[in-house]
């Protein structure tokens, strides 16, 4: 009478058994997380705990799921579990360390402040280029200190247009990657790296400048690492001079203004054993009275603008690895008839597909950029808006975003017309340096390449007429031309040409 | 087969009990003419209710069914194997304990069966009036002895059954009262032509010149009878019987047996709670739903409230930062009270308002033959009492959470003002700081699958066997501890699947 019921009461049974296992399975596989193992050795475990993150680049990407003694008990080992998504950032090569408040005294400053408040944690670095994923229960030699390198990651990126200089001092007085550059007081770079000299005799710091301060450092500038220092005597009283460096040392610089010329990249410089005596001076009267610097002064006497044009860009190859193209030269720079800032230069200097071959066809250029550095020492992107379609080497570019009060060369300094006077004849080429300040003219002639000449201008008889370009396009290295290949303005087209040329 | 209403043949009936089964008819062979008012004696204990609830199609589903041998035919339809669904409607019974719903009026109480019998509620006033309660009081629980079995019957005429059955309807009732019964009995048989009545009773005397026969539950030879309307009780129909009957099952496979109809039952009440959701008397549901959100949510609240604000006070009073990181003490600590704590409390104190009520009820009408009532009016039980309270816990239960959420939080700004002297707004920004939306979507899923299987349990134990009001005290008994248990497990698996 009850059969269905008995079979209805033996499902239901089966279900419980059922659900128990899956209940009991999936608990279990809360435990069994998918992720990668990895086993990681330290000296000491520095109050790491089970549960405890394991963080790349400032990111949870896995957890640590226990911490015990290594067998002959002289090493902590540290089991991780790597989120899936993080295992190719752990690669043959990774540094593994643990982040806990630490002081390294002076030479390091404090680090790790973080976990003061909150459990340590366990870092870990990608090394660049990336090795081979790191395979599950890979046992990984665990380092004590973070690695120099994660620190350098930290630092703000390089922009386009940044000095890079080398300072070189006789001791490191804590400086690390990432101490501030403070002129004036106001921080205007960073420490990039400290490394002692291939010698010994002495310690070379590598800086940026932020490219809006560019135009503080000089040949004259002075620099000097920030040290509390105690000066003063017992009627004067006492000075304290840079208390900031108590938290921690930082590279100060003074330059007075309208002293020296300003410096390219690469740029040495020793520093100073302690803080020159200086006194600043007071604040110029006519910048209180708002009157405008002479801040485009930087611009030639004899009225004609010549810019540093800088080209970056990538050739992809097939079957090869990618060819990166770096070129710098010059350009000449005036405002065109609808207020466009127009540089002309050569056009095998900014298209990469105009100089590159590739035996398979068209060469593919990507990633292309063009910047342009003021004579102020401003830079501004730009984009190539016209190319010579007669194969004569010459090429337009606008510049994006140029200011208003931009000063290009005037147009009665320009000569667009058929031009009777031959580049041969008595005259001088124009170039700047990297950092857009003019360099010293060169007369004319000579067929050896002059490193990063392309696009220098021709100037004779006091106004600009061609530009220099390349012997051989496709043999172009560094933007090095012979000044003896011209391109007439005549070229270029009516409507990049100033109003009335 | 039209002039026979019940035929047995060769039919036999064996109680399976632990370790033995009771042999209590054997071989018998027989046919009760239809349209006849038959009396159905035998001595205590002999079978005539188990074979009145067999013919009633009431066998206890939790227990190992009786064994039935041959065949038993009833008004054309075999009962081979279970009840068959087609006779519900021509078989009417009044039990014993009448099975009145209680909680209705009398008029409703015969409204509910006219409508499952498909028949226009507006019969109820012409029922009422044959039965002599046309003026009855409008509480079922108050209407006298006498009064209950007159309504019973009533409401056993709704379906205007073919066969009527009744157990002992003059037990408890004063001769005059019982000849009463027994004359509108008689007069109810008379209605119908068609109408077969068989009534169970100890009280020949009440039926004296009302009956057709008298069927006769031979004891010593676990036999039935036919006896003409002059029948007089003898010794030997009422002596005991002489032995048990043959050991046939092992007291294993009755444990197997009952655990696996226990199983089915568990089964049973899950599947029905999911697929009578739909509510077959939405008011009812409506109601009940209403009842458990409002009425043990003061009671909840305050649950919540003190565990709220305790765990504050306490966190904040012992920081060990002593006197900072405030905020972060509220957020950890307002996080784990309304997400796992307050919940968890919620849960258990719901359980200990509402499902003991609502087993003890449940247990109540199974033990006062109301469930078993209902099913013989063809109704399904679990649509009439647990769907409303499928609603009522699935819905009830989050409210009371969200409540006692409320009232937690509250308690816990008073704290971090006594406590630290925190400001209302810093207090809500810390403490709410912590939790999202996924958050409130556990906590609600937590409550509401909690109180949909707190229901089923209770709704499991409540209607399970029940032979006396112990039965009923170790149901609700267990219905708390089972709900608590519930609400254990739901709220860790959880919790636990969500945070770990």
């Amino acid at each position: 009478m009850h059969r269905l019921r008995y079979l209805l009461g033996l499902l239901t049974l089966l279900g419980a058994v059922l659900g128990a296992l899956w209940l009991q399975r999936t608990l279990r596989n809360l435990d069994e997380r998918p992720g990668v193992p990895l086993q990681v050795e330290f000296r000491e475990a520095r109050g790491l705990r089970p549960g405890a993150l394991v963080r790349h680049r400032g990111v949870d990407v896995g957890a640590v799921r226990s911490v015990a003694l290594s067998p002959d008990g002289d090493k902590a080992v540290v089991q991780v579990l790597l989120d899936p998504a993080a295992t190719s950032n752990a690669c043959v090569g990774s540094a593994f360390w643990i982040v806990t408040p630490r002081f390294g005294g002076l030479a390091d400053g404090l680090s790790g402040l973080d976990t003061l408040v909150r459990d340590a944690y366990v870092a870990f670095a990608t090394p660049s280029p990336r090795g081979t994923p790191l395979p599950p229960g890979s046992l990984i030699a665990g380092r004590e200190r973070p690695p120099a390198d994660a620190e350098a990651e930290s630092l703000e990126p390089v922009r386009h247009g940044d000095l890079l200089m080398t300072l070189l001092v006789p001791e490191n007085h804590g400086l690390r990657p990432g101490s501030p550059v403070v002129h004036r007081g106001v921080a205007t770079g960073d420490v990039r790296s400290v490394a002692l000299a291939t010698d010994g005799s002495h310690v070379e710091v590598a800086l940026r400048i932020a490219r809006e301060y560019r135009a503080t450092v000089t040949d004259k500038a002075v620099f000097w690492i920030a040290r509390p220092q105690l000066s003063g005597a017992l009627l004067s009283g006492f000075t304290v001079q840079d208390a900031a460096s108590l938290l921690s040392p930082f590279v100060g610089y003074h330059a007075e203004p309208g002293v020296g010329v300003l410096v390219p990249d690469g740029h040495r410089a020793a520093a100073a054993a302690s803080r020159p005596d200086f006194d600043l001076a007071p604040v110029p009267a006519s910048v209180v009275k708002g009157a405008p610097t002479a801040a485009k002064a930087a611009t030639a006497a004899d009225g004609i603008v010549v810019v540093r044009v800088v080209y970056a860009a990538t050739e992809r190859d097939t079957f090869t690895p990618d060819d990166d193209i770096r070129r710098a030269g010059n350009g000449l720079l005036y405002v065109d008839r609808t207020g466009r800032a127009v540089v002309i230069t050569a056009r095998s200097l900014v298209d990469g597909s105009y100089t590159e071959s590739d035996g398979y066809g068209a060469p593919e250029i990507a990633d292309e950029q063009i910047k342009v550095v003021l004579p102020g020492g401003g830079v501004l992107r730009a984009g190539r808006v016209w190319v010579d379609s007669d194969d004569s080497d010459l090429a337009a570019l606008v510049l994006d975003g140029a200011p208003p009060d931009l000063v290009g060369t005037a147009p009665d300094r320009l000569a667009f017309a058929v031009d009777l006077v031959a580049p041969q004849a008595p005259g001088v080429v124009r170039l700047v340096g990297p950092d857009g300040a003019p360099l010293a003219p060169i007369p004319v002639g000579g067929t050896t390449p002059q490193p990063e000449a392309l696009g220098g201008v021709f100037v004779g008889d006091g106004k600009a007429r061609s530009v220099v370009v390349a012997d051989d396009r496709a043999a172009v290295t560094d933007g090095a031309a012979s000044l003896v290949n011209f391109v007439l303005l005549q070229r270029v087209p009516a409507e990049l040409r100033p109003q009335g040329l | 087969m039209t002039d026979a209403a019940i035929t047995f043949a060769g039919f036999g009936l064996a109680h399976r009990r632990a370790g033995r089964e009771e042999t209590l008819l054997h071989g018998v062979d027989l046919a009760l003419p239809t349209h006849g008012f038959y009396a159905f004696v035998g001595a205590s204990g002999g079978g005539k209710s188990s074979v009145l609830r067999l013919l009633a199609g009431l066998v206890e589903p939790r227990e190992p069914a009786p064994r039935v041998a041959g065949d038993l035919v009833v008004l054309g339809h075999s009962f081979a194997a279970d009840f068959p669904p087609a006779l519900r409607r021509d078989v009417a019974a009044i039990l014993q304990d009448e099975g009145l719903l209680d909680e209705r009026s009398p008029r409703a109480n015969v409204e509910l069966a006219l409508r499952l019998a498909d028949r226009s509620p507006l019969l109820a006033a012409g029922l009422l009036a044959q039965v002599g309660l046309e003026h009855a009081p409008d509480e079922t629980a108050r209407l006298s002895g006498g009064m209950r079995k007159r309504l019973a019957v009533a409401r056993a005429l709704a379906s205007s059954p073919r066969l009527l059955l009744c157990d002992e309807p003059t037990a408890g009732l004063d001769p005059a009262g019982a000849r009463t019964i027994a004359a509108l009995l008689r007069q109810a048989h008379d209605q119908d032509l068609q109408r077969t009545t068989l009534v169970v009773t100890h009280d020949l005397p009440a039926f004296a010149g009302k009956l057709d026969g008298v069927l006769v539950l031979d004891r010593a030879r676990r036999t039935l009878r036919l006896e003409g309307p002059a029948y007089e009780p003898n010794a030997a129909d009422t002596a005991t019987a002489p032995g048990e009957g043959p050991v046939r099952a092992s007291e294993a496979l009755h444990g197997l047996r009952t655990l696996l109809l226990q199983a089915a039952g568990f089964g049973e009440s899950l599947l029905e709670a999911v697929r009578r959701l739909p509510p077959f008397d939405l008011g009812e549901a409506a109601r009940a739903t209403w009842r458990a959100c409002v009425e043990p949510a003061p009671f909840v609240a305050l649950g919540g409230g003190v565990l709220g604000g305790l765990a504050t006070f306490f966190a904040l009073q012992n920081n060990p930062l002593h006197g900072g990181m405030e905020s972060a003490l509220l957020t950890g600590t307002g996080k784990v009270a309304l997400a796992v704590l307050v919940p968890l409390l919620a849960g258990f104190f719901f359980c200990a308002r509402v499902v003991a009520g609502a087993t003890a009820r449940l247990g109540a009408m199974k033990r006062s033959n109301q469930i078993a009532a209902l099913q013989t009016m063809g109704a399904r039980p679990a649509d009439l009492l647990l769907t409303p309270m499928v609603w009522a816990m699935a819905i009830g239960m989050p409210v009371v959470t969200f409540a006692a959420c409320v009232a937690a939080s509250f308690a816990a700004m008073a704290a971090a003002a006594a406590a630290s002297g925190t400001t209302a707004g810093g207090f809500v920004h810390a403490w709410l700081a912590a939790l999202t939306g996924r958050d409130a979507v556990v906590v609600v899923g937590k409550a509401a699958l909690s109180g949909l299987l707190v229901a089923v349990a209770s709704w499991h134990l409540g209607v399970g066997p029940k032979r006396s009001s112990a039965d009923v005290g170790a149901a609700v008994d267990r219905a708390i501890v089972a709900a608590m248990a519930i609400v254990l497990a739901v709220h860790a698996i959880a919790t636990f699947a969500e945070y770990a």
